[in-house]
């Protein structure tokens, strides 16, 4: 059986909802193979010994749920995301520190994963009470993302492919990287990682009787910071994601003998719109513009991905593998 | 012809780069045919030959008259598989089952020279001369090329 990762990141929750997402995660009838939780308080605190947690970690020891505190960077959830992404699991499951899954959550999601080789994530409902949009109809597409109210906000009676998730979800780790350049709001986040799941030619689906009750708890959370240049600036990149969303994005930030190994894989790319080192071997547009157009390029580094992949291959399988 | 590529990328820090033969003079000596240098501005010159900072074209047509080339693990030996003009690549510290293409002649010492992590910065290697295959090697694979 596929191993599970739960991952949830926290901040200025220890006292609130936290402990009842907690308790939730570990009432699973189907259980997590582990559950890792980011610390991105400001001021953390080692809760793992004060009655509450203790409690729950124990239960978690009873019930065989491996379980591990994370005293992360601050930079943000997404790069909790991108670290649970990397561990090493088949398949993670997003949290939220503020969202109540109901006792089957994970069973329903993890069912859909059983006989599609092609299911890159599979969410629920996000039920925030009082419920609005039971009367709306998403379409669930990047077109009209700005447009509608999410699928996910509303009761789902009938299994759909979507271009996009929300919030908290099943997805297949380690296919494509969380977007590191989005500032700590992480404005976005979700929405990038999982079309990217998408664009990558997986499967993305909202699923019934898989009910997710999110409590918004307006003090804290992982989006509490309130500088609006932040939403601006990670608005932009997801604008800029949207403006190459027919394109594939190769970003050569790498050496002369690299670009040459690449050129002989160009050819079979689908539509690429390419930033280069060496245009004169690639051509393309430059590595700054990259920079300025998503923030971070990291996700492009062909040899950070070769080391998270334990790369053993050559070179050129390395960038199909990126690329194709 | 041969054009002979010695170098690898100057590292950050000023130190050898581990990927370097150490070798050349001895084995430029054994080579009875016309040798080219081939690299960039600030490397040693170890043959009279030195055509440093040559654009791409320039190099390419000059792949395309030699016999056969012989170079580090550098993007001299990416260029001749692109080119499909195989040569000798001698190694060290960097895999060629990796970085290397079958279709050139792969010299190895041995592979338990190889460092563990392939994908980090050659600025943190130690240099090992004795890393890489003696010049008698080279002149062998040449001679058999």
């Amino acid at each position: 059986m596929d191993k599970v990762l739960c991952s949830i990141g926290t901040r200025g929750r220890y006292d609130t909802t936290l402990p009842l997402a907690l308790a939730a995660i570990i009432n699973q009838t189907k259980r997590p193979d582990k559950v890792v939780i980011f610390d991105d308080n400001e001021n953390p605190r080692d809760v793992r010994n004060e009655l509450i947690y203790k409690n729950l970690f124990q239960m978690m020891d009873i019930k065989g749920i491996e379980w591990e505190w994370r005293f992360a960077a601050k930079k943000g959830t997404h790069h909790n995301h991108q670290a649970a992404n990397t561990m090493g699991y088949k398949w993670v499951w997003r949290m939220d520190d503020d969202a109540i899954p109901e006792a089957n959550v994970l069973h329903e999601l993890f069912s859909w994963t059983l006989h599609d080789p092609n299911l890159g994530a599979v969410g629920g409902s996000i039920l925030t009470p009082p419920l609005q949009f039971e009367e709306s109809f998403p379409t669930a597409t990047m077109a009209n993302i700005d447009a509608e109210p999410n699928i996910q906000w509303k009761y789902i009676h009938k299994r759909k492919k979507v271009e996009h998730l929300h919030c908290s979800f099943l997805y297949r780790a380690g296919i494509v990287d969380y977007h590191l350049g989005l500032s700590k709001v992480a404005h976005r986040e979700e929405t990038l990682f999982s079309n990217a799941l998408h664009q990558k030619g997986y499967d993305l689906y909202v699923v019934p009787n898989a009910v997710t009750w999110h409590l918004k708890n307006p003090s804290g959370g992982i989006r509490s910071e309130t500088d609006q240049s932040m939403y601006a600036h990670d608005e932009q990149i997801f604008q800029n994601f949207q403006k190459f969303k027919n394109n594939t994005i190769v970003v050569l930030n790498c050496g002369m003998g690299d670009h040459l190994v690449f050129s002989e894989i160009l050819p079979y790319i689908k539509n690429p719109i390419v930033f280069s080192c060496y245009p004169d071997i690639v051509p393309g547009e430059s590595i700054a513009a990259a920079k300025a157009f998503f923030g971070d390029i990291d996700q492009w580094n062909i040899y950070l991905k070769m080391a998270q992949w334990k790369w053993t291959g050559s070179l050129n399988e390395a960038f199909r593998k990126m690329y194709l | 012809m041969i054009i002979v590529s010695p170098y690898s990328k100057k590292l950050m820090n000023g130190r050898e780069n581990p990927k370097n033969y150490p070798y050349w003079s001895v084995l430029l000596m054994e080579i009875k045919e016309k040798v080219i240098q081939i690299g960039v501005s600030g490397e040693k010159q170890i043959w009279p030959d030195f055509r440093p900072d040559l654009p791409l074209d320039e190099l390419k047509e000059l792949l395309m008259q030699c016999r056969t080339w012989i170079s580090c693990d550098s993007f001299f030996q990416h260029l001749g598989y692109i080119e499909k003009k195989p040569g000798i690549v001698l190694w060290s510290v960097s895999d060629p089952l990796i970085f290397g293409h079958p279709e050139n002649v792969n010299l190895i010492k041995s592979r338990d020279y190889l460092v563990k992590d392939q994908f980090l910065w050659w600025e943190d290697q130690e240099y090992k001369h004795d890393a890489f295959v003696d010049p008698d090697e080279v002149v062998k694979a040449l001679e058999l090329f």
